[in-house]
């Protein structure tokens, strides 16, 4: 099973850098990259926008379709929470400023998925063509739209009922709000995919278009409901990241789409559709954090991280090859 | 007698699944050797064996003396063997002639390819079986069984010295069905050693110097040109003799209508069609593949988006706009072809017999397992479905098993009206009586079908009325008692062929 290979990847990572952290500690020092700061500041918290995404961008994957735009939504959720938190004065109680912040985020999400969803479907264009379009026209409204290129304004500062109070929130030490809700996400996602009709359905649209058509789906609207999650969940990135830094920039997200590709693709989806699960979509996040991590616990110059990022993919999809070339053998022509 | 081919105790497994168990046989040379058993039974896989597609996972096959193992088909094809394949392999964008010639392109100056020579040469191999296409549409233009013709074509073409045809019939129509047999013949007295494997026992009777049986995968044995009877290859077949089904629903009455078409036009596909199907009855649609009667289905299910004229359902005016519209008034259609409309190959059995009735799985959104597991293992019952598990992709089945998957799945929908495109296409003697039988039963229960088959036999079985196709156009209607074969026949071919 994908998920299993997935999880022994990602403790082969895990055993390797442990062992190198606890050589690399200076003596009474704790192990470099087997310590909670690390494994929850340095891999989960920065993890949690790709992994969220790459939740929403598998459900895309699997009905065979792609989203790049994710960065882009992302940076503009990102900055309309911003432009919106900025109005209250940095000590307004929760009660206010967090519905304001999800509803704006999240409504900046789905509107953008919907946009998307809404042209790939009602103009029968292909989802790359169309996101690649929005992926710029997106970041350019997040390059218009706002005042400054960062918000809050300066001298202004986010509420911290929003901020340090909520999504930096410290319990024993640890910030652990991204985490939490990058959980929430895959669960979500699992049930969303696994448990639920709408989920089958995703499936079937993935797994043969015209078939699925033929049994009655309402292909369209799967589709576009489709696009419409992905959306949302590249909002709810931008939310995460706009609390845990305070602020959000026209840069925000910029080349994200990438690394969550990547992500949900190590994570098993395919992108001939039909297949991917929500949690490797997590796994796949996992192991592409830990490479990153790995880089920077094990001191390789930052200029290496692509390129190693790069063969990580290349090597996952040249596995995902192998098995649908090890099953066509065994089946023939049957797929 | 010289045995040209020998299958020496060939095992095949897949994964956890055993395919064949130890089969050997032995086939003469110039032969023409039917193959025949169950669903699932192993027949393409030994095809497959001889063909160079599956190494087999123990034994060999001794051809003209000199054992083999072939490990890839173009090993097989440099000894001599080709295959036409039960589930058809092509490039859907590519054009005939390019799939024709695949693999040796005709060259100019050993680079550019060789347009013209390519385009005569696809027209000679296509002539050769009596085949007029046009050689530069592309494939996926293709009815199913024009591919079917091209696959002949080509496999002929590579000039073997033994064919493995693979159900070749089972998507072909009367005329071209003739023509594969005059082919076959031909073949015979070139020498050409034949393996035959079909469900349709005139066939083989007609083609066929020896038959052998197998069953789950082993050999049971093999039946001279004098011992072929139905009665003795169903029983070696399935241990049991099966009595042709005698449907039950014409005992009932006829009840009120359910579908009523009047002029129903598509321009270019088919025209001015009217008709009547009753609670309770089967309306056989014979004709001629191209007539227009899955034009005429997928229409009434609301895939042509220009068709005109009127259909009523139970009353109650249609418009034909949407699947789903159609889907509410209560009609359901089993499409014709099943790789392309039918199954979502990669999902589970269970996945793809729920995904017409997901709605009644569905509790407050959630998927209800058990119910869904229930109809899926009631219907892998009913219709003996050979699979693994009810979780088994569909791709891993056989042909006539991923059949009976798609039936299923509109059978465990119901409705007012069932269309059925070709319902029984590759599934085996007793499955197709078991198909037959769910059929009767629903029309007895008082649910219109409307039966479209290129089987006469079933057609003419099961069918209250028979209304017979050509050209787009419906050129007469038959009652039960006057539904002969040479009655429906006459209708399909035109006045040319009465006379
Ligand atoms: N790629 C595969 N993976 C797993 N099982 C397979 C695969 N190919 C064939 N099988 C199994 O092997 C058995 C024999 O299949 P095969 O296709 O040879 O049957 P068949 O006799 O041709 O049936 P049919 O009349 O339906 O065409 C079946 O149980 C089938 O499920
Ligand atoms: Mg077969």
């Amino acid at each position: 099973m994908q998920e299993f290979g997935l999880t022994l990847v990602v403790l082969a990572l895990g055993i390797i850098m442990s062992v190198y952290g606890y050589y690399d500690a200076a003596a009474g020092r704790p192990n470099t990259f087997l310590n909670f700061d690390n494994l929850i500041d340095g891999i989960a918290t920065p993890m949690s926008y790709y992994a969220i995404m790459a939740v929403g961008l598998t459900i895309v994957i699997i009905t065979g379709g792609i989203d790049i735009s994710a960065g882009s939504i992302m940076a503009l959720s990102a900055l309309g929470t911003a432009a919106a938190l900025q109005l209250f004065p940095s000590t307004a109680p929760a009660w206010q400023v967090l519905p304001v912040a999800v509803v704006v985020a999240l409504g900046i999400g789905l509107l953008c998925g919907t946009i998307n969803g809404g042209l790939i479907v009602g103009l029968n264009l292909h989802p790359f063509i169309v996101t690649l379009g929005t992926m710029s026209i997106f970041r350019g409204l997040a390059n218009v739209l706002p005042p400054e290129k960062t918000l809050p304004s300066a001298g202004k500062r986010l509420p911290a009922a929003f901020t340090t109070e909520f999504m930096r929130v410290e319990v024993w030490g640890i910030q652990p709000m991204p985490l939490i809700i990058m959980l929430l996400c895959v669960a979500l996602g699992w049930v969303y995919l696994r448990m639920m009709v709408v989920g089958r359905e995703t499936y079937a649209v993935g797994g043969n278009e015209e078939a699925a058509r033929f049994s009655g789906l309402p292909v369209a609207w799967i589709k576009l409901r489709t696009y419409a999650i992905a959306g949302l969940a590249a909002g709810l990135a931008g939310l995460v990241s706009v609390g845990r830094f305070g602020t959000a920039s026209t840069s925000t997200g910029t080349g994200y789409e990438l690394t969550v590709i990547a992500a949900a693709v190590v994570g098993g989806a395919s992108l001939l559709g039909g297949r991917g699960t929500a949690l490797g979509a997590l796994l796949g996040t996992l192991v592409i954090a830990l490479i990153e991590n790995g880089i920077i616990v094990m001191r390789f110059a930052q200029e290496y991280r692509l390129i190693i990022i790069g063969m990580a993919i290349i090597v996952a999809v040249s596995f995902d090859r192998l098995s649908v070339y090890l099953s066509a053998r065994r089946g023939n022509q049957r797929a | 007698m010289t045995d040209f081919i020998q299958f020496r105790s060939i095992t095949k497994t897949f994964g956890g699944v055993t395919a064949l168990r130890g089969v050997s046989l032995s086939i003469g040379r110039g032969e023409c050797h039917g193959l025949m058993g169950e669903n699932g039974a192993g027949k393409s896989t030994l095809g497959k064996v001889l063909a160079g597609i599956h190494k087999p996972s123990e034994g060999d096959v001794v051809i003209d003396g000199t054992p083999h193992i072939f490990s890839s088909p173009r090993e097989a094809l440099s000894a001599g063997v080709a295959m036409v394949h039960q589930e058809l392999a092509f490039c859907p964008d590519l054009s005939v002639a390019e799939n024709l010639c695949m693999g040796h392109y005709p060259r100019r100056f050993g680079l550019l390819i060789d347009r013209e020579a390519m385009a005569d040469r696809a027209r000679t191999l296509l002539n050769a079986i009596g085949v007029n296409l046009d050689v530069w549409q592309p494939m996926r233009d293709l009815s199913t069984a024009q591919e079917q013709l091209v696959q002949i074509a080509a496999a002929v073409g590579t000039n073997p010295r033994i064919i493995v045809f693979d159900e070749p019939t089972s998507s072909l129509a009367e005329p071209d069905v003739h023509n594969l047999f005059r082919l076959i013949d031909d073949l015979r007295q070139r020498g050409i050693t034949t393996i035959y494997v079909s469900h349709r026992m005139p066939e083989l009777f007609r083609l066929c110097d020896k038959i052998s049986v197998l069953r789950d995968g082993q050999y049971v044995g093999t039946l001279g040109k004098d011992e072929m009877t139905h009665d003795a290859v169903v029983r070696l077949m399935i241990g049991r003799s099966v009595e042709e089904y005698f449907p039950h629903h014409l005992a009932g009455s006829p009840g009120d209508t359910v579908l009523r078409v009047r002029n129903l036009t598509s321009p270019g596909l088919f025209r001015d069609i009217s008709f009547d199907i009753r609670a309770g009855e089967i309306i056989g649609f014979a004709g001629l593949v191209g007539a227009g009667r899955s034009e005429v289905a997928k229409a009434l299910f609301g895939l042509d988006p220009r068709v005109t004229g009127t259909v009523e359902v139970n009353g109650q005016p249609l418009q034909l706009q949407s699947i789903q519209a159609s889907m509410r008034a209560g009609i359901g259609l089993v499409p014709e072809d099943r790789k392309r409309q039918g199954a979502v190959l990669g999902m589970p059995c269970r996945a793809n017999i729920s995904m017409a009735v997901l709605d009644r799985v569905n509790r407050a959104g959630f998927l209800n397992d058990a119910k869904e597991k229930q109809i899926a293992a009631n219907f892998f019952d009913q219709l003996h479905v050979k699979a693994s598990s009810l979780e088994a992709p569909v791709n891993s089945l056989s042909g006539g098993n991923q059949q009976k998957i798609v039936l299923a799945k509109w059978l465990a929908r119901g409705g007012r009206l069932l269309i059925v495109d070709e319902p029984t296409r590759g599934v085996d003697v007793g499955a197709k009586a078991a198909i037959h039988a769910l059929i009767d039963g629903l029309a007895w229960k008082g649910i219109a079908v409307m039966l479209i088959s290129s089987e006469l036999p079933e057609v003419i079985n099961l069918s209250t009325r028979v209304i017979v196709m050509r050209d787009g156009h419906i050129a007469g209607e038959l009652a039960r008692a006057q539904a002969t074969q040479e009655a429906i026949l006459r209708l399909m071919a035109g006045v040319e062929m009465a006379s």
